[in-house]
């Protein structure tokens, strides 16, 4: 009897802690949910006062699923889609989300995380090998640069892109961008990379040294393919950070062909302030790509932020 | 005849200084990107624009900065800020890894769920808790500005004013656009604090938990005794964590409240900014940088003492 009954105590705690995870999450993703909720609705549901959840109702019914007014409005008002002839589908999308900010954004996030990748696994693979003077005072130094903000050096650094911009003839606010991002974004994951070059075995590298390898062969060789999936969570990091970056280029660009997607989202907040359909929707246009790669590299990105906080 | 002495081969000096080449861009960069605008920085906090470029002008910079009174005002806001931010994403952080750790059925499910705000931009954060509020049209607008809840005309968070402050000029009760930032920003940061608070309770060991309940331990006693001053220090890494991240985190005020209304959730980074960039008094902003780079400095130097980060890199 008494055991039954212990079962059904721990049963009954164990249904207890599901329900609560499950409340919660609910909590946490439903200011997501209401967003994609807004983003399909009709500029009319979504100036009625007072505001509705679901756009519903009938004058006859509260809640009737065959009255249900969705919409793609605000997408259609994001994308901007009009006809043209010679594109593939008929139409091509014209708005400035789609034509400028996003590819920006790509094409930054893509070459940040590319050049500190390879800087990272650089000095990361030298720090785990090898131990020269001032080895460590290097890496306590590399670590305390992490805590300057961006944005205390961002005032030296509106300066410098000033000066530059006047002074320099191939300045691009692109690349200075970039440069700053790389900056911002390497030394922790010097620290990162290095922390997954320690696990790997260095006899692997010394009997390649032994059979003839050189050095650099070796790092190519050997202790890169096997950092490999360590290295790919660094690229993610650095992807995810830049992606979501926005302070840094608001105040660093001044083109509007060069915007991110943060800063052309920025832009959209001011332009559409009573439409908040059409802001939902560039809210869930931009999130969607990074919120869909976090689901399906979840391990990954869990192991970069532990390495790089709990170790770092 | 004794042949000259070798030359030793190229590929010796290149192994033997091959660290040094590997770390050299990376050291590069970072000292164009970081070193040099910090220490431009202070040289920037002593100068003042005039039309003729710049004058140097001692300590004016700092004592202006001190003589406004939004200064202190901001300070007081970011103090607010900082304290409620870390005290709801601690506390809830910590009873979310508690229970996570029992392993029942979807944990799986509800990790990936519950990080998906950690993934997402602070501006559009901002924006997301911004619709839900936006008088009149937000979804909980028609909650909040219902004089019968909230007298007497009904409350929208993003426009309420502060109520008087109870101790002289400390801002103190915040504004509720200020509390709504707090949540704002908790709602964002709590799925890493969770990360780094589940972690630490996995290492705590089964045996020491096992023989604490044999001794007769209940859970609140299990908690009190066991578990918080096994995962203290990750606790107190994960509170500096959140100080860095709230006194620099500038998108969310950006999108979410703008500083408003009024100055009500001006915090010190966008002050910053205002200082900087909307006065230009880019002196003046630069004395402000090197007040919160030196907090900054403090905050990281503790967190290398508490990690004993050098220990580790030996």
């Amino acid at each position: 009897m008494t055991k039954k009954f212990y079962l059904n105590r721990r049963i009954w705690k164990r249904r207890l802690v599901g329900l609560a995870l499950l409340v919660i999450t609910v909590i946490s993703i439903f200011p997501i949910a209401t967003t994609i909720l807004v983003s399909f609705k009709q500029q009319a549901d979504i100036t009625r006062k007072p505001p509705v959840i679901f756009p519903c109702d009938t004058p006859e019914q509260k809640f009737d699923i065959k009255a249900c007014r969705w919409s793609v409005e605000g997408y259609q008002r994001v994308f901007a889609p009009k006809p043209d002839e010679g594109s593939l589908f008929g139409f091509k999308f014209t708005g400035n989300l789609l034509r400028i900010y996003i590819p920006n954004t790509l094409m930054y996030a893509f070459s940040t995380a590319f050049f500190v990748t390879l800087l990272a696994s650089f000095s990361g693979f030298a720090f785990s090998r090898y131990h020269f003077r001032g080895h460590n005072a290097l890496m306590a130094a590399i670590y305390a640069v992490t805590g300057v903000p961006l944005l205390t050096n961002i005032l030296a650094l509106y300066q410098m892109s000033i000066t530059l911009r006047k002074n320099v003839g191939f300045f691009d606010d692109r690349m200075f961008l970039v440069f700053v991002y790389l900056g911002f974004f390497l030394p922790i994951s010097v620290w990162i990379a290095k922390g997954f070059f320690d696990t790997i075995p260095r006899e692997l590298e010394e009997s390649a040294l032994l059979a003839g390898c050189s050095t650099l062969g070796a790092l190519f060789r050997i202790t890169m393919p096997l950092a490999l999936p360590g290295l790919i969570s660094v690229f993610l990091l650095t992807f995810v950070n830049v992606w979501n970056e926005f302070i840094v280029a608001y105040l660093l660009v001044t083109k509007n062909e060069y915007k991110p997607a943060m800063f052309g989202l920025y832009d959209f907040l001011s332009q559409n302030i009573i439409n908040l359909q059409v802001l939902a929707a560039a809210c869930i246009i931009i999130a969607a790509p990074i919120v869909i790669l976090f689901l399906f590299a979840r391990k990954i990105f869990f192991k970069a932020m532990v390495e790089g906080a709990v170790k770092g | 005849m004794r042949s000259a002495k070798p030359r030793k081969p190229i590929s010796y000096h290149l192994r033997k200084s091959l660290p040094f080449w590997l770390i050299l861009p990376t050291l590069i960069v970072i000292i164009i990107v970081q070193v040099y605008p910090a220490l431009y920085t202070i040289w920037l906090s002593m100068q003042a624009r005039h039309a003729t470029g710049w004058e140097y002008v001692g300590t004016q910079n700092f004592e202006r900065l001190f003589g406004t009174g939004l200064f202190p005002e901001s300070v007081g806001h970011t103090v607010i800020f900082l304290t409620g931010y870390a005290l709801v994403t601690l506390t809830l952080g910590f009873v979310i890894a508690i229970l996570l750790k029992q392993k029942v059925p979807f944990t799986g499910v509800y990790i990936t769920l519950l990080f998906i705000p950690w993934i997402i931009a602070d501006i559009i954060a901002g924006l997301i808790f911004r619709l839900m509020v936006t008088p009149d049209y937000g979804l909980f607008s028609g909650i909040l500005q219902n004089p019968a809840l909230f007298p007497p005309n009904g409350l929208s968070i993003l426009t309420a004013a502060r109520p008087a402050p109870w101790f002289g000029s400390f801002p103190f009760p915040p504004s509720p656009a200020m509390i709504y930032l707090i949540l704002a920003a908790s709602w964002r940061a709590l799925p890493f604090i969770t990360l780094l608070i589940l972690a630490a309770l996995q290492t705590v060991s089964h045996e020491v938990m096992e023989s604490a309940r044999i001794d007769g331990a209940n859970l609140v006693q299990l908690t009190r005794y066991i578990t918080i001053p096994l995962i203290l220090p990750t606790m107190v890494v994960a509170l500096f964590f959140l100080m860095l991240g709230g006194i620099n985190g500038v998108g969310m005020v950006f999108s979410l409240t703008g500083g408003g209304p009024g100055t009500t959730t001006y915090v010190i980074s966008y002050l910053l900014y205002v200082i900087g960039w909307g006065q230009l008094r880019f002196g003046r902003a630069a004395a402000l940088a090197l007040l919160i780079a030196a907090v900054n400095w403090l905050l990281i130097l503790s967190v290398l003492r508490i990690t004993r980060i050098n220990d580790r890199s030996r």
